[in-house]
């Protein structure tokens, strides 16, 4: 464990006051949406507006919670972002080092049409692949959420540009002197120095997949949703009750964070683990 | 003898495919979940396609690309989308990088610290849309407040150009900083300890140190967050529509985005194949900034 | 399409050989699946999904519960989107694709005619079903589902007569009569009066408040008092010229340039804060604001409010239930659509949502006809609406008047009420932008 000069260097009091700053206002919707949740909808509109809690956060979160099949949008989700993320990171992960460090007939063509399909906005595509998931009878079904996102050109552009500098070439080349085939390279030089970026890139499509909205509001409906999917049904009609509203929404989003925190530090451990001794 | 013959025609059978196997299963899927569509979309531009009737389509030639030439909403979504696009990438990425270097340093509750730079990218739009409407409300906004207790009169933010693009860019801002910033943090990790050692025994400063290794370390990562940050402010949707709440983007279309435009004219207006049409000149656009970009850094480094 | 359909098909084939290759397989096994039962024929078990934006209601009003009882073999499930802005593109994609349909599906009636023009061969025919009784709604409303060549594709669940709903405090503070009757009267007849009205109004105003809540309610209300708006009885476009546009323009355009509004979009947040801060006198309102009105004003507008009767009859909102033809069990779909529509269901539903029926028939039940509001004052909101429905015009639709009547709102008047345009400029960038969003 080499120790890193920019590690071994202690935050000073300016470092946290700034970071308290930013802290504060990356929190701030969310608590607010925590103290909305606990209120209700006169009060919401009265000004100023409420700036601490109230009674009802737990009638709202049942209503919610009741409301929006929300235990079963909840599963659906975890099996969707987790597999999106894994194979993702997987992918991106083997794609990105060739990308970086591998020579190959048509690489930069390639890479090309892989930054080129990011390119691409997401909102069209969804008419065509609707057709396609309807052809495939799949409407309803989680796989038509997970297939289409299972790759991510981010992601293989990620690691590319990650593991060209993080990687050094030398290392590849020793291994490679021993005769290891290029599965063994990966697993034993490869995947500990991009371990770092593959946690942090598993963290934001994670999110990413967790928040995806368009798609799936085309692709299933509200008995087999997402959260996202589960949390359109909240409106109240012609009086949407922006309480319960933000209930469901704190219910959709807190179990992300909660799961960043408790496991974050395994995940994110990773970086300290993936130090590279250089 | 024979057996160090069959190793290097392995090993050479392994160099020369090996690359392939690694990028394949991400070109498989996208074959067959990204290709398609893609060539669908290109094909709608082509010509007259309602929501209504996917497969029904009317060849319209180049119809669609070169009525956007004439059409000055999609002027002014282009340009509006370049200054949005300005005024909240470049803080987004500078800010982003002052932060990354703070959480790189030795802190207690580091992981707290990063779990809250992810929060505004989790935050769900619901939330997201009822706190900025509260920030930025004509009559009752916490920002009109604050600015009426120093005697400054209410802002209209939503329907002045300038006001409703500044408002925005801070959605935006407020966003996609610590995602940058979490992408920053992973790539200064990976910067070998040595070269700081050798920097601090020549004398550098920390901000030295920064300025000479960390910043070209991070080269690559650096010219990773500008590509996504330009593609996602060229695609920038969400944030406009949520902050008005209407598809037009203001009542003089004042901070109406290309992806906004897009949106409406695929999913409001049914028109299919002017959307896709509009896709596909984003999409030359971006191709176009690329080169551009990529000439540049050659003539610099022919100057070099 | 041949040559969609067969590239469709290639590409199902690729899809298909990736898929297995993948073990897509072992995926179905984690999706919920409601296989499509036999023809659901009586006595068998059938699951008939509905799906609906923002809350019909019938969940909350027991209406599911009752028809489960009735029909014990039948369990009914709700899909709801908040947001019909949502909800109506999916529901598009899923009628082109044929894939993803619920038993019963519901359209705004800002939807309808467009369905009925374009996607008519996609919907059940409810006109000739025995359940469906024509007579029990309003003639109106049951040729808004009609196609061409008579094909019923809807049928009619709300409705939504206007009134206006006004504070009598604030109205008192400026000399303006209180009694809904004398309100009424204030501006019968024509909506110009009502913009006369707010001209007395404002001479008194108290403090900080204006008559009404933005120009684009007396807009709507006005235009759709017209039997003729955007559309001619021949389908042609005519909102240019259309003397019901430019009367209601003006008027708008009166009321936006004497300041008597207070410059809000209806819908949005700050909309919500004015009326929680009473900062407008009267707004142009359908039963089915009456709640949300209720619930914004809050405690600190109750006894505040009234209901008067609006200038001239007319029509805001409403939806209708569709059975699309690839729906899984259409038999037992078109029983319950018809059920819940019918004149006894509408009225129950009146009691719990102010869902204002349009079966003509339900008027006469008590439940309609002696409905009061308590917020309200106790108004007399059964007969008040009633009143209202029985006169509305026979508006003529077209497939694009939630387009035109959106862009004339949100860019034609928030220009001139908010950005402080001339009318004349309003009116051309309105046009400019109608003119774009129509063109194909």
């Amino acid at each position: 464990m080499a120790r890193r000069a920019g590690k071994q260097l202690h935050g000073g009091p300016v470092t946290y006051g700034v970071l308290a700053v930013f802290t504060l206002g990356s929190l701030f919707p969310l608590v607010w949406t925590a103290i909305a949740a606990s209120r209700n909808n006169a009060r919401l509109a009265e000004t100023p507006p409420p700036l601490w809690f109230g009674g009802n956060l737990f009638d709202n979160l049942a209503t919610a919670w009741n409301d929006a099949n929300m235990g079963k949008a909840l599963f659906n989700t975890t099996i969707v972002a987790s597999s999106i993320a894994a194979t993702t990171v997987l992918f991106a992960t083997l794609a990105g080092f060739a990308f970086a460090k591998l020579r190959f007939r048509a690489k930069n063509l390639l890479l090309l049409l892989v930054i080129g399909t990011m390119m691409v906005p997401p909102q069209l595509s969804v008419v065509p692949l609707f057709m396609a998931i309807a052809e495939l009878e799949w409407t309803n079904h989680l796989q038509a959420v997970i297939l289409p996102m299972m790759v991510s050109a981010f992601g293989v552009f990620f690691m590319r540009q990650y593991l060209i500098s993080a990687l050094p070439t030398e290392l590849i080349e020793a291994a490679r002197v021993d005769g290891a085939h290029s599965l063994r390279v990966v697993w034993h030089v490869v995947f500990p120095i991009a371990r770092p970026a593959m946690a942090v890139l598993g963290m934001l499509t994670f999110v990413m997949a967790w928040n995806e909205f368009f798609w799936p509001i085309i692709a299933l409906t509200q008995e087999n949703p997402t959260v996202q999917v589960a949390l359109t049904g909240l409106g109240r009609g012609y009086i949407p009750d922006q309480s319960v509203i933000m209930a469901g929404a704190l219910l959709g989003t807190l179990p992300l964070l909660i799961a960043f925190a408790l496991f974050g530090k395994q995940i994110v451990g990773g970086i300290m683990q993936g130090a590279v001794k250089g | 003898m024979r057996r160090a013959a069959r190793r290097s025609r392995r090993y050479q059978r392994d160099a020369r495919w090996s690359p392939y196997a690694f990028i394949s299963p991400f070109f498989l899927f996208f074959a067959a979940f990204g290709l398609f569509p893609l060539l669908y979309t290109g094909w709608a531009s082509l010509h007259k396609v309602s929501l209504h009737n996917p497969t029904q389509m009317e060849w319209a030639g180049l119809h669609n690309y070169s009525r956007l030439f004439e059409d000055e909403f999609f002027w002014k979504a282009l340009q509006n989308t370049l200054t949005i696009g300005i005024i909240s990438t470049v803080p987004q990425l500078l800010m982003a990088l002052g932060l990354a270097h703070l959480l790189n340093y030795r802190l207690r509750g580091s992981m707290f610290f990063r779990v809250a730079m992810l929060t505004p990218y989790a935050t769900s739009v619901a939330a997201a849309t009822l706190v900025f409407a509260m920030l930025y409300g004509r009559d009752y906004g916490m920002i009109n407040w604050a600015l009426g207790s120093v005697g400054i009169d209410n802002i209209d933010w939503e329907n002045g150009t300038w006001s409703s693009q500044i408002a925005i860019s801070t959605i935006v801002i407020w966003r996609w900083t610590g995602y940058n910033t979490l992408i920053y943090l992973a790539a200064m990790q990976a910067v070998p300890n040595d070269l700081y050692e050798s920097a601090a025994l020549d004398g550098a400063t920390r901000w030295q140190q920064f300025i000479h290794v960390t910043i070209p370390s991070l080269r690559p990562t650096i010219l990773f967050t500008v590509v996504v940050s330009t593609i996602g402010a060229t695609q920038l949707f969400g944030e406009p529509l949520l902050f008005g709440g209407t598809q037009t983007g203001g009542a003089s279309h004042q901070y109406q985005t290309l992806g906004l435009y897009l949106y409406e004219q695929g999913w409001f207006n049914f028109h299919l194949g002017r959307a896709s049409a509009i896709a596909w000149t984003m999409f030359l656009i971006l191709v176009v900034i690329g080169l551009v970009n990529w000439l540049i850094a050659r003539r610099l480094q022919k100057s070099h | 399409m041949h040559s969609s359909r067969t590239r469709t098909s290639s590409f199902r084939l690729a899809a298909i050989g990736l898929a297995a290759a993948l073990g897509a397989g072992l995926l179905a096994g984690c999706s919920s699946d409601s296989e499509p039962d036999s023809a659901g024929g009586d006595g068998e078990k059938v699951e008939l999904s509905i799906g609906v934006f923002g809350v019909f209601g019938y969940k909350q009003a027991g209406l599911y519960d009752e028809y489960e009882k009735l029909h014990p073999n039948v369990t009914i499930k709700e899909n709801s989107t908040e947001r019909n802005e949502d909800y109506y593109p999916a529901l598009l994609n899923h009628l082109s694709a044929n894939s993803g349909l619920q038993d019963i599906q519901a359209v705004e009636v800002a939807n309808i005619n467009e369905l009925a023009g374009i996607q008519a061969d996609k919907f059940v025919d409810l006109g000739k079903e025995s359940g469906v009784k024509k007579d029990s709604y309003l003639p109106w409303k049951w040729d808004q589902a009609k196609t061409e060549d008579g094909k019923v594709i809807g049928v009619g669940t709300d409705i939504g007569p206007m009134g206006v709903c006004y504070r009598k405090d604030l109205f008192k503070k400026a000399g303006l009569p209180t009694e809904r009757e004398e309100v009424g009267k204030l501006w019968a007849g024509d909506w110009s009066k009502y913009v006369d009205a707010g001209e007395t109004y404002m001479k008194k105003a108290p403090k900080g408040t204006h008559f009404m809540d933005g120009a684009a309610g007396v807009y709507n209300g006005s235009v759709s008092s017209y039997a003729e708006k955007n559309y001619d009885k021949s389908g042609e476009l005519i909102y240019k010229k259309s003397p019901a546009v430019k009367t209601s323009w003006d008027l708008a355009m009166r009321a936006a340039e004497a300041g008597m509004t207070a410059k809000l979009k209806q819908f949005d947040t700050e909309w919500d804060q004015a009326y929680a801060n009473g900062d407008f006198a009267s707004v142009v309102c359908p039963p089915w604001m009456l709640g949300y009105i209720k619930e914004k004003a809050g405690k600190k507008g109750a006894n505040q409010w009234d209901v008067a009767a609006a200038p001239k009859p007319a029509n805001w909102g409403g939806s209708f239930l569709t059975v699309p033809e690839a729906g899984p069990h259409k038999e037992e779909a078109v029983k319950l659509a018809a059920w819940l529509t019918a004149p006894e269901q509408q009225a129950k539903l009146f009691e719990k949502q102010a869902s204002f029926p349009s079966a003509q028939a339900a008027y006469e039940l008590p439940a309609v006809k002696n409905a009061k509001h308590e917020y309200f004052g106790g108004a007399p909101i059964g007969q008040i609406f009633a009143d209202a429905a029985k006169d509305i015009p026979t508006a003529i639709l077209g497939p694009k008047d939630q387009v035109i009547g959106e862009t004339l709102a949100n860019v034609g008047i928030l220009q001139v009420e908010q950005q402080g345009k001339s009318p004349d400029d309003g009116w051309k960038a309105a046009v400019k932008a109608i003119d774009n969003a129509i063109d194909e």
